[in-house]
């Protein structure tokens, strides 16, 4: 066993796990942030997405001893008991989600994009989820909600695609 | 080179199958504070049908969605369901809640009714008040109706009910009969770009246009046809069951079985052709499944457009088109009159 010390989303939290730990079970089954979820282990479906120091990171990939000292946040992390994150928040208007499972690991690699604080456009958008399976929405109602976060959070306008001629 | 195909594919689903008992229950409690408790066994996964049915009930009772609190999915204190299966829960599950706020209502209207100084049936409920038809100004608020129904005349406005679509059992001589109460149609265009140098296939625009009824909550209903299109996208191109001679799966995983991604995902156009169905709640029937049927078709037609070739075995992979464009360019080598 070795003591592993995280700090998640502000908290430093501490924890004695076997060194094989993923940074994603140590979460869940240790520290009991269970909002990151366990969808393959292997690196395929974008579930565990959490932040690390700001970049976003398949929980399921790393190793808890990796992360030692390093900032985490998780889903738990965005929004208070009074409000949603603002790209909570936007998916919920667009109903994004439908089953919901993939939705921490979307909002975490959506926090991950608009962080960046670079110009986004719609293939970036596309290109940042490609790492999240959904098998319930087609992700076009995620996009929208990416897109209206993305607008709300920065303040800057998505260039307008063109509709299609009738 | 890339090559461009347009292609079309139709369908038609059925909705609240008829062979088989096929029964929804609900129960619709109005509160003493206007709000409604509704019971109902369904089970919501992700597709939106509490919403729905919360939708149903507040139109019939004339509160809004808000008001209606649901509790779902626990046969210790809700009716059982036959499922969230086939297409089926807005039509049957939401009959039957239509039915039982109708029952809850009743109550409140004659209740109301002496208070109003009218007959039952010339109330009606809207804008959380029971009010006298054609006269909105004669009205109370459905919370005072509600509590003078509970704690003066002693009768809890609470209306349960069940729907089954009748029954219709098939003619074993014949093998017909009515086996669903209703069907819903769809068609969806797809535009592909089809490489015929790797075979490789690109849907870059779909677009749906399906009849579902009246679309109860129409940003619902485009998830759905959104949903399904990507599922009908990797039915058409990706996924595939592998299994070994003896039956298990070679590829139970993600990394082997491939799914579309945000990047597989065209842009989509989605057409809702509303269409009253008198047999449903408020002309409701349903648009789950159907979603996905159409885009598989829809796309091996663009494939035929864009390259001449048939796709009859799905999915179809990079590897099967370009086989089949290697076959017809043989052939089409074939017929070409020898050089004198
Ligand atoms: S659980 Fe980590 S990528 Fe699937
Ligand atoms: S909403 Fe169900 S997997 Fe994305």
């Amino acid at each position: 066993m070795t003591d592993v010390t995280l700090i998640v989303n502000g908290e430093t939290k501490t924890a004695s796990v076997p060194p094989e730990t993923t940074l994603l079970k140590m979460l869940r089954e240790d520290l009991n942030y269970t909002g990151s979820k366990l969808g393959c282990d292997v690196g395929d479906c974008g579930a565990c997405t959490v932040l690390v120091d700001g970049l976003a990171v398949n929980a399921c990939l790393m190793l808890a001893g990796q992360a030692e000292g390093k900032e985490i946040l998780t889903i738990e992390g965005l929004s208070t008991l009074e409000k949603y994150h603002p790209i909570q928040k936007a998916f919920e208007d667009v109903a994004a989600l439908q089953c919901g499972f993939c939705g921490p690991g979307m909002i975490m690699t959506t926090k991950a994009l608009i962080d960046q604080d670079e110009d986004v456009t719609r293939q970036n958008i596309k290109d940042a989820l490609s790492g999240n399976l959904c098998r319930c929405t087609g992700y076009t109602k995620i996009i929208e909600g990416v897109i209206d976060a993305y607008q709300e959070i920065t303040g800057k306008k998505l260039p307008e695609i063109k509709p299609r001629a009738a | 080179m890339i090559r461009r195909g347009k292609g079309v594919g139709c369908m038609w689903y059925p909705i609240g199958f008829t062979v088989l008992a096929n029964p929804s229950a609900a129960t619709v409690k109005v509160n003493e504070d206007g709000t409604a408790t509704l019971l109902t066994g369904t089970v919501e996964t992700g597709q939106g049908s509490l919403t729905v049915l919360a939708q149903i009930a507040a139109e019939e009772l004339g509160v809004s969605t808000d008001d209606i609190h649901v509790v779902s999915a626990d046969t210790d204190t809700t009716p059982m369901d036959t499922g969230a299966i086939a297409s089926r829960t807005t039509y049957v599950t939401g009959n039957a809640i239509k039915l039982a706020a109708a029952n809850a209502k009743q109550i409140l209207f004659e209740v109301a009714a002496p208070l109003l100084e009218v007959q039952p049936n010339q109330l009606e409920a809207v804008d959380r008040k029971i009010q006298v038809q054609y006269f909105p100004q004669r009205c109370l608020p459905i919370a005072d109706v509600a509590l003078q129904a509970q704690f003066v005349m002693g009768r809890p406005p609470i209306g349960s009910a069940s729907y089954n679509p009748p029954t219709v059992g098939m003619d074993p001589e014949t093998g017909q009969g009515k086996p669903f109460s209703t069907y819903v149609y769809a068609t969806q265009c797809a535009e592909v770009e089809v490489d015929d140098e790797t075979g490789e296939v690109d849907v870059i625009y779909m677009s749906a246009a399906h009849d579902c009824g009246t679309a109860i909550n129409p940003m619902l209903v485009e998830g759905q046809i959104e949903g399904g299109i990507s599922m009908g996208i990797g039915f058409a191109l990706q996924e595939e069951m592998l299994f070994d001679d003896k039956g298990l799966q070679l590829n139970p995983n993600l990394t082997n079985y491939i799914m579309p991604t945000s990047l597989d995902m065209p842009e989509i156009d989605v057409d809702i052709v509303e269409n009253f169905d008198p047999t449903g709640p408020f002309g409701a029937k349903g648009v789950g499944e159907p979603t996905a049927v159409p885009t598989a078709a829809a796309i091996c037609n663009a494939i035929f457009d864009a390259v001449g070739v048939r796709i009859t075995s799905l999915p179809a992979t990079a590897e099967k088109v370009l086989r089949a464009i290697k076959e017809k360019n043989d052939n089409d080598q074939k017929i070409l009159p020898a050089a004198e």
